[in-house]
C-alpha cells in the first residue's frame, strides 16, 4: 500500500499527456456534434482512428487493435488522463467497450478484421441488441428466435433499448437459438448488419426530450443471417454476454468517479452532503484502486458499480435542490462546456438528476447489483 | 496509488487474529500485556488500522485503543502501563481515563503528562457497560484531536460493523420463516448488501486515513475527518439494519449482538460524530 503511482506509470502517463496536448482536435474542428451514442462525426472518426494508429485506443490490446499490450493500472492511468481534460476516446462507447471488445474476444480472425477492426478505427459504428421488451433484468429470458435455415440464421423477435441503432452499422445481437435448452443454455450471438432486409430501426425520445434520440426498438422479421456471423460457438452466447459486459465493467466504477469529479466541481460547496460527496468520491476510487491487486472478485465490482451510480444520484438530487426554483431552468450550463465531451453533464440541474438514472437502471439495476452482494459475497441464499 | 494490503499486511492481519482469539479466555490483563509483548502499541498507522479493526471486532476490553492513538501521538511516545489523553478542554468523556496509567494534556505551553492519581477522575456510567470512560478535571487543556486518534476510532468502529454483519449474515441464513431462510428474501438480503457496501466505503477511507499518517500526507487531516464520519455513516446503517434483522433476538442481553451495536455507536459519539466530521470537512 503506499499512496504514489509506480514510476512506470508515471511514465506512462506522460508520453500520453504529450500525445494528447500534440493531437487533439479543436474546438473550431468539433463543430458538428454526435447525436447519439452509435452517430460520429466526421472529425470524431478522425480522432479516434489518429488513438488507433498510435496504440492510445484500447492501450490493453495488442498493436492491431489498437492497443500496446498495456497493464491494468496503466489502463486506468489512460483513462484517468482522458477523464482529467473531460476528453471521450470514441463517441462509440458500447462499439468499441463492448461490441469490438467482445469480437477480439470471442470472434474468428476473420471476424475480428471484418468487423472489429472497422468499429475500432471508425469507419464503422455498432450497438449492442441486448435486452428485449420481456427481457430486462433477466436478461437471459430473451425471446428473438434464430432458427437455422442451410448456411444461414433466419432470426425473428424485438430488441428494446438498444443505444444508438439507428445509426450503427451493426447489432450484436444475441438470439435464442435452442428454445428447448435452460434458458441459459440455449442463448447465441450473432453480427446483424443494419441494412439486412428485414430489419427496422425506430429511435425514441428518453425523458429529456422527443427529440433526444439514443433508445430505439429493432423488429426483426425473416431477418437472414450468414452463418459466418456466428459469435462464438452456438448456444454458447450467454458467455460471450458475460464476457460482453465483463470488458465494460472492470474500470466501469471510474465513469462514475469522472460524474462525482463533474459534481464536486459544479456542485455548490457549503452543505451537509457536499461531504458526504467528496467522501463518496474518494472511497469509490479506493475501492476501484483496490480490484486493481492479484485476484480481485468479480461481484465486487457490484459495490462499485452500486455505490458510484447512487452517490451520483444521491449528489445530483441534492445539488437540484440546492438551487430550489432554479433548478427548475432549462437548458441551462451548469458545467464547463468540452467539446471533447458529451454535453448530458454539463446540463440543466433538473437534467442531471434526471439522467443519473441511467446509472442505477442500466448495466444491471441497483436492485440487481444488491442482489449480487447478498448472494455472491454474504453467501445469502437465492 | 497502490491501494493493495502487501503480503505482511495479510500475514499481520491473520496474526491478530490468531492472537486474539486463542488470548480471550484469559482475560483483559493477560490480552493487554500479550499486545505490549507482541509489539502492537508500535505499530505504524496502516498497521495499526488492521490490528484496531480486528480488536473492534472482538469488542476488545483492554486500554489499547486509547494507548496507542489518544496518548502516544499527543505524547510522542508510548504510556507507562495504559495512557490516554485529554482532548477538550473540559476534559470530558475521555477513554480509559480511570484506568489509565498516565495523562495525556496538550496546554497552550505544550503538552503535559500527569500520572494517574493526580487529577480528579470520575468514572461514567455509559450505555456500553463494557467501557470505559470518566470525565477528567483538567482545567488548561487545549482543544486539537490527533488524525491518529479518529483513524483509530474509526478502525474499530468497522470492525465492529463487520463482525455485527458476519453475525446478521449467520443468522439469516439459518432463521427460517415461511419455509424459507429469512436470507432469501429480498428485502433481507437489500439491507444486507446496503451493510456490505457502507463497511467497505468506511473501510477504504479508513485506510487511505491510515496510509496518509503512515507517509505524512498534507491530506492526513482531511483523510481523517473523512473515515471518522464514513465509519459513523456506517455504524448508523448498520446498527438500524443490523438489529431490524435480528428481530427480536438482537433485543437480548445474551445475544452477544448488543455488545457490538454498542461499541460501534461508542466510536461515532466519541470525538465527534460523523456530521461533525463532515461540517470539519467542509470548513478547513
Amino acid at each position: 500500500m503506499r499512496l504514489a503511482d509506480d514510476p512506470d506509470i508515471g511514465r506512462f502517463r506522460a508520453e500520453f499527456a504529450a500525445f494528447l496536448d500534440a493531437h487533439l482536435p479543436t474546438a473550431a474542428e468539433a463543430v458538428e456534434r454526435p447525436r447519439s451514442s452509435a452517430h460520429v462525426p466526421a472529425w470524431a472518426r478522425r480522432w479516434q482512428r489518429t488513438l488507433f494508429d498510435a496504440g492510445w485506443l484500447l492501450p490493453g490490446q495488442p498493436p492491431e487493435f489498437g492497443g500496446r499490450n498495456a497493464t491494468l493500472p496503466q489502463q486506468l492511468a489512460h483513462l484517468e488522463e482522458l477523464a482529467r481534460r473531460r476528453i471521450y476516446h470514441s463517441f462509440n462507447p458500447q462499439g468499441l467497450g463492448i461490441v469490438a471488445a467482445s469480437l477480439i474476444t470471442f470472434g474468428t480472425d476473420e471476424q475480428k478484421h471484418r468487423w472489429a477492426v472497422p468499429v475500432l478505427r471508425a469507419e464503422i459504428t455498432a450497438a449492442l441488441g441486448m435486452s428485449e421488451p420481456g427481457a430486462g433484468s433477466d436478461l437471459a429470458s430473451l425471446r428473438t428466435r434464430a432458427v437455422a435455415d442451410g448456411d444461414h440464421f433466419v432470426v425473428n423477435g424485438q430488441k428494446v433499448w438498444t443505444s444508438g441503432a439507428h445509426d450503427a452499422d451493426i447489432l450484436l445481437t444475441f438470439v435464442r437459438t435452442d428454445p428447448d435448452a435452460p434458458k441459459h443454455k440455449g442463448i447465441s450471438c450473432l453480427v446483424i448488419p443494419t441494412d439486412t432486409d428485414g430489419v427496422v430501426r425506430r429511435p425514441f425520445g428518453s425523458l429529456a426530450a422527443p427529440d433526444d434520440l439514443d433508445f430505439n426498438e429493432v423488429f426483426f422479421t425473416d431477418v437472414r443471417v450468414p452463418r459466418e456471423n456466428l459469435v462464438g460457438p452456438l448456444n454458447e452466447g450467454w458467455r460471450v454476454a458475460n464476457g460482453s459486459l465483463g470488458h465494460e465493467r472492470t474500470l466501469l466504477w471510474l465513469s462514475f468517479a469522472e460524474r462525482l469529479d463533474d459534481l464536486i466541481r459544479d456542485a455548490p460547496c457549503d452543505e451537509d452532503w457536499y461531504a458526504t460527496l467528496l467522501m463518496d468520491a474518494q472511497a469509490l476510487r479506493l475501492l476501484g484502486y483496490r480490484q486493481l491487486g492479484p485476484d480481485p472478485d468479480p461481484a465486487e465490482i457490484s459495490v462499485l458499480k452500486l455505490l458510484g451510480s447512487e452517490a451520483v444520484q444521491d449528489a445530483s438530487l441534492h445539488a437540484l435542490e440546492a438551487h430550489g426554483a432554479d433548478g427548475l431552468r432549462h437548458p441551462e450550463l451548469t458545467g464547463p462546456y468540452h467539446h471533447m465531451n458529451a454535453e448530458d453533464f454539463s446540463a440543466s440541474w433538473f437534467e442531471r438528476y434526471a439522467r443519473s438514472f441511467a446509472g442505477t437502471i442500466a448495466g444491471g439495476t441497483s436492485e440487481i447489483q444488491r442482489n449480487i452482494i447478498a448472494e455472491r459475497i454474504l453467501g445469502l441464499p437465492r | 496509488m497502490e491501494f493493495v494490503l502487501d503480503e505482511e499486511q495479510l500475514m499481520l492481519r491473520r496474526t491478530v487474529r490468531e492472537a486474539v482469539a486463542k488470548s480471550r479466555a484469559r482475560g483483559e490483563d493477560d490480552q493487554w500485556a500479550l499486545y505490549q509483548e507482541l509489539g502492537w502499541l508500535e505499530a505504524p498507522p496502516v498497521e495499526l488500522a488492521l490490528i484496531l479493526e480486528e480488536l473492534g471486532y472482538v469488542a476488545d476490553g483492554t486500554p489499547f485503543l486509547a494507548s496507542a492513538t489518544w496518548f502516544a501521538p499527543v505524547a510522542g511516545r508510548l504510556p507507562e502501563g495504559a495512557g490516554t489523553a485529554v482532548f477538550d478542554g473540559a476534559g470530558r468523556y475521555v477513554l480509559d481515563a480511570d484506568r489509565a496509567g498516565e495523562i495525556a494534556v496538550r496546554t497552550r505551553d505544550g503538552v503535559r503528562i500527569v500520572p494517574a492519581g493526580e487529577l480528579p477522575v470520575e468514572r461514567v456510567d455509559v450505555f456500553d457497560s463494557s467501557l470505559h470512560i470518566a470525565h477528567v478535571d483538567v482545567r488548561d487543556a487545549a482543544h486539537g484531536v490527533p488524525a491518529l486518534a479518529l483513524m483509530g476510532l474509526a478502525a474499530t468502529a468497522v470492525g465492529s460493523c463487520r463482525r455485527i454483519l458476519d453475525l446478521v449474515v449467520d443468522h439469516v441464513k439459518e432463521r427460517q420463516q415461511f419455509g424459507r431462510p429469512l436470507g432469501a428474501f429480498q428485502a433481507v438480503k437489500h439491507k444486507a448488501a446496503d451493510m456490505y457496501v457502507a463497511i467497505e466505503r468506511a473501510r477504504a477511507l479508513t485506510h487511505f486515513s491510515a496510509l496518509t499518517l503512515a507517509e505524512d500526507d498534507q491530506r492526513a487531516t482531511g483523510a481523517a475527518h473523512m473515515a471518522k464520519a464514513a465509519a459513523g455513516e456506517c455504524q448508523r446503517l448498520v446498527f438500524r439494519h443490523g438489529l431490524q434483522l435480528f428481530g427480536a433476538m438482537g433485543f437480548t442481553w445474551e445475544h452477544e449482538l448488543q455488545i457490538h451495536l454498542k461499541r460501534a455507536k461508542a466510536c461515532d459519539l466519541l470525538l465527534g460524530t460523523a456530521a461533525t466530521h463532515r461540517r470539519a470537512l467542509l470548513t478547513r
